[in-house]
């Protein structure tokens, strides 16, 4: 823990960073993201098992934009969710520092797209088992159950849009849902709005994904929302070869075309 | 308020017949916002047209829906009646309630109700229609001509002498193309170099064509008008400013074992060679695979004897950048490669030549001098056949279609023969004799009549080779289908013409579009014969289709039309329906948060970076913006675009909103 204090201390005393994005104490026993500006607010940051949270998605936020040039606290998710934002133009190399938080407790230092390409080549960047065994069971369903599941869970949506917040990819200005002129999706929370928008957010999540999971975990009526952006990763790795959040230059599965591409999902 | 007007159409009895147009007329007319709805029998004709600017000047109209045909068909004729009336033409919009109803229904109140659905549909999108304006995008006067065949020089010669700049790219070391290659030309049998070779000088002297032999098109790059290509210059190995094509170079070459493309096959040439005598440039060029030097690191006889020192060895590739306005394909074809006929022993018997190679044999300036003597062993053979439809035709090897110009070549190469071996018999075996042209059958009969062609209709089973004789296999199908087996010196397969080695490469370098044989694709296989679907790229001759001369010739000049007219005017006029991107006041600037993945996937390379900046020069945001003058409003950006930043002039996204709901919420 005090490795961390004195490295993001010595990095703002000597302005690499204006602000850095770990973790620190909340209420009760939680866990909540902290924006450290100060030697102060740095000797407050924590690192336990506890701190999963994805913080990469803040570096979008326009409130965190404002505060300069940014340190982030990154786990795996982190790391490729700033590879999806580069390969997007949201980020560019050497205007984020990273320091990596090692499975043994230390810390690596990132400081340009090259060494975390490196890293995230030899890093298992799969979907856990357990994530694994539900989109198993998903896929094992019948059309009708799947639909009916779904639908069940998204019954349960208040459109809070929660999953939307904590989501790094989900960084336009104005999402398609908050579009009115003309208002495709239905702002009401009703059966079939819910189902717009979380379809509609899946699509656009196709290929996007990094699987960090932060949409369910923002969940607080705990639909098991990345189950759905989860399940368009195999397909897409498998007809088109590509991973999300891997390279900061990919160019996106979805919006080329190469030669040999297969084309069997052309019926 | 709207004050639209309806018109629907009776298109005579094309959509009359199963539509009630009166009741149409009569119910759209009562929509809100609709001031003005009749029908009428012919909308497009000049009454039709008349009574529709008359209506839009006495009843003030904003807004126009033609319920007629495909806008495919009219949608320019009315928006033209639009303009003419002082009204947007962009504010008049087509319900196609012929193709999309009367021609597909039956007559029922069904159908009639159909079509006021489609009207109404369009009624309300022409509420949200806006006024638009053409877009001018300047025109750059030169064209690029790929390929120096018969075709690619007529259309450079065509367009070079209509007073516009011209670049020729031709792959070979020499323009000519296949034409240089033919002995005589039908139907007239006159010498073929004869009548090229002077076109090919005054290519090479034209001061408005500007030629590059071995270079081939590298990319392609913006729209008509305005394309930007790169071109490979390939090493010649030599400055071929210095070069005087005295020829030393390739007469003391050591290397003197290399088949001859030229000849078919049929000569050697050496390793510094110039492909043929009359060859434009004539100049050499070191054909680096065979060259001693680049195998094995030393020779340079060619350097050494070179009496003005023109040989570079370190002489790299050159990739040069022109810009120009139109691009004519003239790439030409080729011919079937030996492994595709096993059975007739192409490849294996020397003596089993395709139609090409005796053109060569039949050459003043072939490797026999004009003497018809078989490969194997230089006898004049007494006995050939000729094999028409050698691959064409045939489903079962994949090529469907006709070659088109096999059967007046055939029996042009049996004239040819009987004309130079008196006491020879030459055999035609045929499908069918497709001789249709001016002076074509009476040339095929000649053969037959004059110079005693035996023609078989019947196709050949099997080749083989039997004491220093081809053995010809076949039957006679009018003779009931009788066996024949001829004893052959020679044999010359017609082989079918096919799309030249690197066609859909090439297309999909320049955006065109081809055929599933590769051969390119046509706009319009009746009216468009020369356009391709991207604007501002023409076709000429047989990269299109097997052609024979007097077509390619004709495509060419066909071709060279096509881009003179559009060089006629320094400005081009398109239709405004194009993406845009949108902009909103500061800070927010546009919905676009810049993630680009409209630019990967544009087919038309028309999404370009904007740079967003304070007063002190800094950028805040980096925006999309949609280069008018390459986008074809597609729309693939506006599927792609997450944040519905970009919207199509015409089709946006709250007309397409619009036309929905009006049917959903009838």
């Amino acid at each position: 823990m005090s490795e961390l204090i004195n490295k993001v201390t010595q990095l703002l005393n000597d302005k690499t960073i204006d602000v850095f994005i770990g973790y620190e104490k909340g209420s009760a026993d939680r866990i909540r993201a902290a924006f450290a500006r100060t030697a102060e607010q740095a000797a407050k940051l924590v690192y336990t098992a506890s701190c999963t949270q994805n913080l990469a998605g803040y570096l979008m936020k326009h409130e965190v934009k404002k505060l300069g040039k940014p340190g982030l606290l990154a786990n795996v998710a982190a790391l490729r969710s700033i590879m999806q934002l580069a390969s997007e133009f949201q980020v560019k190399d050497g205007e984020v520092y990273v320091l990596f938080a090692n499975a043994d407790g230390s810390f690596t230092e990132f400081t340009s797209f090259a060494s975390i390409e490196a890293y995230l080549g030899t890093t298992d960047v799969g979907i856990k088992s357990d994530e694994q065994e539900m989109i198993a069971r998903l896929e094992a369903m019948s059309v009708q159950e799947r639909w009916l599941f779904w639908n069940k869970e998204f019954d349960k949506c208040i459109k809070c849009y929660a999953c939307r917040a904590a989501c790094p990819m989900c960084y336009c200005h104005r999402c398609t849902t908050d579009v009115n002129q003309p208002q495709w999706i239905p702002v009401a929370s009703h059966e079939r709005g819910n189902l717009d928008y979380h379809l509609m957010r899946a699509m656009h999540l196709a290929g996007r994904c990094v699987n960090c999971g932060e949409c369910a975990n923002a969940c607080p009526m705990d639909i098991p929302l990345n189950l759905l952006t989860y399940q368009l990763i195999d397909p897409i790795k498998n007809t088109f070869g590509a991973t999300a959040g891997m390279k900061a230059d990919a160019v996106y599965a979805l919006s080329t075309y190469k030669p040999d591409d297969k084309e069997n999902f052309i019926i | 308020m709207s004050r639209i007007g309806v018109f629907v159409c009776h298109c005579g009895e094309n959509i009359s017949a199963t539509v009630n147009c009166e009741k149409v007329a009569k119910i759209t007319g009562e929509l809100k916002g609709v001031e003005f709805a009749t029908d009428y029998k012919y909308m497009c004709s000049d009454p039709g047209q008349t009574l529709l600017k008359e209506a839009i000047k006495e009843h003030k109209l904003d807004g126009v829906v033609v319920a007629a045909c495909s806008p495919r068909m009219h949608e320019p004729t009315f928006r033209k009646a639009c303009a003419e009336a002082g009204l947007n033409p962009f504010l008049c919009e087509m319900s196609n309630i012929r193709e999309h109803c009367s021609w597909v229904h039956p007559k029922d109140d069904l159908t009639t109700e159909k079509a006021q659905d489609l009207v109404r549909v369009m009624v309300e999108k022409v509420k949200k229609n806006k006024a638009l304006n053409s877009i001018k995008v300047p025109v750059t006067k030169t064209a690029l001509v790929v390929g120096g065949g018969i075709a690619g020089i007529q259309a450079a010669l065509d367009i070079a002498n209509c007073g516009h700049k011209v670049v020729m790219v031709e792959r070979q070391p020499s323009i000519g193309g296949h034409m240089s290659q033919l002995s005589e030309t039908f139907p007239t049998l006159d010498c073929s170099q004869c009548i090229l070779t002077p076109r090919m000088v005054e290519v090479a002297q034209h001061p408005n064509i500007t030629l590059y032999t071995y270079a081939e098109v590298e990319s392609v790059d913006g729209f008509i008008g305005n394309f930007t290509v790169k071109i490979r210059k390939k090493s010649k190995s030599l400055d071929e400013h210095i070069c005087t094509g005295c020829g030393l170079c390739t007469t003391k070459c050591p290397q003197k074992k290399i088949p001859n493309e030229f000849e078919r096959g049929l000569g050697f040439r050496p390793a510094i060679y110039v492909p043929f005598p009359q060859a434009v440039p004539n100049k050499p060029v070191i054909d680096r695979e065979n060259c001693t030097y680049y195998i094995k690191g030393k020779c340079k006889v060619c350097e050494i004897v070179c009496p003005v020192k023109a040989i570079r060895f370190d002489q790299e590739d050159e990739i040069i950048e022109v810009p120009v306005g139109a691009i004519v394909m003239a790439t030409g074809f080729d011919v079937l490669k030996p492994d595709f006929f096993p059975e007739y022993g192409y490849g294996k018997y020397k003596d089993v030549i395709d139609g090409l190679a005796f053109e060569r044999l039949a050459s003043a300036s072939g490797p026999t001098q004009g003497e018809i003597r078989r490969p194997s062993d230089g006898q004049v053979p007494k006995k050939i056949v000729f094999v028409a439809c050698a691959g064409s035709r045939d489903p079962a090897k994949g090529i469907e279609y006709c070659s088109k110009i096999c059967c007046m070549y055939t029996a042009k190469h049996a004239m040819l023969y009987k004309h130079k071996v008196h006491d020879g018999t030459p055999y035609v075996f045929y499908m069918d004799i497709r001789a249709g042209g001016k002076n074509y059958e009476e040339f095929v009969r000649r053969a037959i009549v004059e110079d005693e062609t035996h023609y078989i209709r019947g196709r050949i089973s099997t080749i083989y080779e039997k004491n220093g004789k081809l053995i010809v296999k076949g039957a006679d199908t009018l003779m009931g289908a009788m066996p024949i087996e001829i004893e052959a010196d020679m044999v010359v397969l017609a082989t079918a013409g096919v799309a030249n080695h690197g066609a859909e490469e090439l297309a999909q370098t320049v955006h065109i579009s081809y055929d599933p044989y590769k051969f390119f694709a046509e706009a319009h296989p009746k009216l468009k014969p020369v356009e391709t679907n991207t604007a501002g790229i023409f076709l000429a001759g047989a990269c299109q289709a097997p052609k024979d001369i007097p077509e390619s010739v004709a495509a060419a000049s066909g071709a060279a039309v096509k881009v003179a007219s559009l060089f006629s005017k320094s400005e081009l006029t398109r239709d405004p329906l194009v993406a845009v991107v949108n902009r909103q006041p500061a800070p927010v600037y546009s919905q676009c948060v810049g993630c680009f993945l409209c630019q990967s996937v544009c087919p038309y390379q028309a999404i370009e970076r904007e740079e967003i900046k304070n007063r002190n020069g800094e950028v805040i945001k980096t925006l999309a913006r949609v280069n008018e003058g390459l986008c074809q409003g597609c729309g693939t950006c506006v599927a792609l675009c997450r944040t519905k930043a970009i919207d199509i002039h015409g089709y946006s996204n709250q007309q397409v909103y619009t036309e929905v709901m009006a049917l959903l919420n009838d």
